[in-house]
């Protein structure tokens, strides 16, 4: 959804080059994370259309 | 989501009502415009316009990607998305915006190749797998959709994919901030400004609405505790005589 340009914050499951495996109310799903990197596992990160904005 | 209960308390949205029914002058009009569409849909869905007195309004601002989207940009869509050639991605909610001549989705039904995606990355795989069709990408939203688009297309250069190409209808807050500060007539008097759009491009591109126009802006994030305290500390602000940007969003 583009519509009202709204972030997530989600959780990193797993690290796997420039995408991530991140879990929000129990879905997960994969995004792009070159603009916040380094990512480790357990850091919450702000998600919107794929791609990590900002870690949190 | 972890928090989300506590930035719904009903108690402490009670309490802000009553800081804000106290800040609110009888009988002054306070008009506050919450920027973003994703504000304007966390008042309705909370009903925080019951929890604010007669005397605050709010008006709902420009921030919407899909609604400000003029329609010869769709109509533009459509024409990409017929040629025979093309595999045409968009997000949901841009299916069913009509333009000129119809919608992405009757044009799908009328045969064109139109396809839903949740992110421009979507998209970039479907011309990795499909590398005899053009995928083509409807790129639209603020700030914070702008980046998934760049990165997207960062990647297709560094992986050498030449059929992937994005439609840019991208568009950045300032400018329309600035045509409804110059249109006659004007009668706000503060701004809840957009708090995820604020951490892609931070609080400095809003300094030109407290200097030039003299009003009040909080960034403000999206649950219903966030906008009473946005409102509280638009109210203070006006109270004091004090013009700032102040940042709200935790």
């Amino acid at each position: 959804m583009t519509c009202s340009d709204e972030a997530i914050p989600a959780r990193v499951v797993e690290v796997d080059g420039p995408n991530a495996t991140v879990e929000v109310e129990g879905k997960r799903e994969c995004v792009g994370i070159e603009l916040v990197e380094p990512v480790e596992p357990g850091d919450t990160l702000l998600c919107h259309a794929g791609i990590a904005l900002e870690k949190l | 989501m972890k928090y989300i209960d506590e930035f719904r308390d009903g108690e402490l949205a009670q309490k802000l009502s009553h800081e804000i029914e106290a800040l609110a002058e009888p009988g002054r009009q306070v008009k506050i415009m919450e920027v973003c569409g994703g504000h304007t849909h966390a008042i309705y869905k909370h009903g925080v316009e019951q929890l604010v007195p007669d005397e605050v309004d709010f008006v709902h601002g420009p921030g919407c990607p899909v609604c400000v989207i003029p329609m010869g940009r769709v109509d533009d869509a459509i024409a990409l998305a017929e040629r025979p050639e093309v595999t045409f991605t968009t997000f949901g909610d841009m299916m069913r915006v009509p333009g000129g001549r119809g919608s992405l989705l009757e044009a799908k039904a009328r045969g064109a190749d139109v396809r839903m995606v949740y992110s421009p990355l979507d998209a970039l795989e479907l011309a990795r797998r499909n590398p005899d069709r053009e995928i083509v990408f409807f790129a639209i939203g603020f700030e914070t959709t702008a980046p998934a688009t760049a990165l997207t297309l960062l990647r297709a250069r560094a992986e050498g994919v030449r059929n992937f190409s994005a439609f840019c209808n991208h568009v950045t807050i300032g400018p329309p901030l600035r045509a409804i500060l110059d249109s006659p007539g004007l009668r706000l008097d503060a701004f809840i400004a957009p708090g995820h759009v604020s951490t892609v491009i931070g609080t400095r591109p809003y300094d030109f609405i407290v200097e030039e126009y003299g009003k009040p802006v909080v960034v403000t994030a999206f649950e219903p505790l966030d906008i009473l305290q946005a409102v509280v500390m638009l109210l203070r602000q006006l109270r004091d005589g004090r013009c700032e940007v102040e940042n709200q969003y935790t």
